[in-house]
């Protein structure tokens, strides 16, 4: 409650959430695709997408990777 | 509350809150209990949060009510929610990190968290034990967990109507309202989820309504409708509709003519385990007598009661 974003910051996601952050499906770690808004779960192969500021962590909503892992 | 369960239809679940958000807030008058009698609890505990997690909290509405009524205690709030629409709502009214999750799929590390709340939301989750194992890892060591399930005779009032309207009309009885848990399962729950100092208590909270239809329309405007698996999918006929309304209002209204609907809340409150907290001892490692400070005459276990002892046992 002491760090709201700012209404310019609204669409950007919280850099502290993103420490804590775990796949939902195998509790791996997570890679920040910034440019893509993803975050990258190698290891369930699969890819949360961040709209609006607010990661997606649900199996249904990600993007499953190709084989080359992108 | 044995073997794995699949009741409740999550997607279902997410398409109704989705659906709801519009309009949730003129309808979110019991989650808004729900929060505050929350944040009253974490007023009353003698330790602030630096990181708190508001799980499956639908507009967040408890980061209002702690802002409120526990000022100060928690340094920094996330909110979680399984609809996106409900989470970006929330995320606009108090600007906290937000994210969309599942409840029966917690995505955070291990050690997150000094205080986990969930405010109304278990009673929809089909794993209950599962969520909250999962739950109790995010939490550090010493961390508090905080929740707040519907269960027991919730909505008996309405489950009562349906089945007696649908068994009038139509011949037989579908499934309309959830299963509950009840208050000692959920303190067992809390237990086998390996929580330390379980605690569930129940706090009802009664609600009266002009008409059993406007009751419906609240439930449906909560996102609170039938998401059980097992539910008939054919539309409610319109006869049955009514004949519910009449038997309810017929069998619980009270002299106001106001019908009342119960909502039965169980409080649950666990700790991750830590060293620093109280623990029986082991048996048989006491190093004094029970019974010299009873100052009483001890009896060998297996040996029968003497019901007249002598004067020279004592």
């Amino acid at each position: 409650m002491t760090t709201p974003d700012t209404k310019a910051g609204t669409t950007k996601v919280d850099p502290k959430l993103l420490e804590i952050l775990v796949c939902p499906v195998t509790k791996g770690p997570l890679d920040y695709d910034a440019a893509a808004q993803e975050l990258i779960s190698k290891q369930a192969g699969l890819a949360y997408p961040i709209r609006n500021g607010i990661p997606i962590m649900l199996a249904d909503e990600a993007r499953a990777l190709d084989a080359d892992g992108k | 509350m044995t073997g794995p369960v699949d009741i409740f239809d999550r997607n279902l679940l997410r398409q109704r809150r989705s659906r709801v958000a519009p309009d949730f807030a003129a309808h979110d008058f019991l989650f808004r209990e729900i929060a505050e009698r929350l944040a009253e609890r974490t007023a009353d505990v003698r330790r602030d949060f630096d990181t708190a997690l508001d799980w499956g909290g639908r507009t967040g509405l408890y980061a209002d009510a702690a802002q409120r009524l526990a000022p100060g205690k928690i340094g920094r709030l996330v909110h979680s929610e399984i609809s996106f629409d409900l989470a970006r709502d929330g995320r606009q009214a108090h600007g906290n990190p937000t994210i969309v999750a599942d409840e029966e799929a917690l995505p955070f590390a291990e050690h997150s968290f000094d205080l986990v709340v969930s405010a109304g939301t278990l009673h929809a989750v089909n794993d209950v034990p599962g969520a909250l194992a999962q739950i109790q890892r995010a939490l550090k060591p010493n961390g508090l967990f905080l929740g707040a399930l519907l269960g027991g005779e919730t909505l008996h009032e309405l489950r009562t109507a349906w089945l007696a309207a649908e068994a009038e009309i139509e011949g037989g009885a579908s499934p309309r309202v959830a299963p509950f848990a009840e208050l000692a399962d959920a303190a067992a729950l809390l237990q086998r989820a390996g929580f330390a100092l379980p605690v569930a208590d129940l706090d009802p909270i009664c609600v009266t309504y002009e008409h059993p239809l406007k009751l419906m329309h609240d439930l449906r405007g909560m996102g609170e409708t039938n998401i059980r698996r097992d539910r008939r999918r054919t539309p409610t006929r319109r006869d049955t509709l009514f004949r519910t309304a009449e038997i309810y209002t017929e069998r619980f209204a009270g002299p106001d003519n106001r019908i009342p609907a119960t909502f039965e809340i169980f409080f649950l409150t666990g700790w991750a385990p830590d060293a620093s907290q109280p623990k029986p001892l082991r048996p048989g490692s006491a190093d004094s007598r029970l019974a010299d400070a009873l100052e009483t005459f001890e009896q060998a276990t297996g040996d029968a009661a003497n019901p007249h002892p002598s004067k020279d046992q004592g």
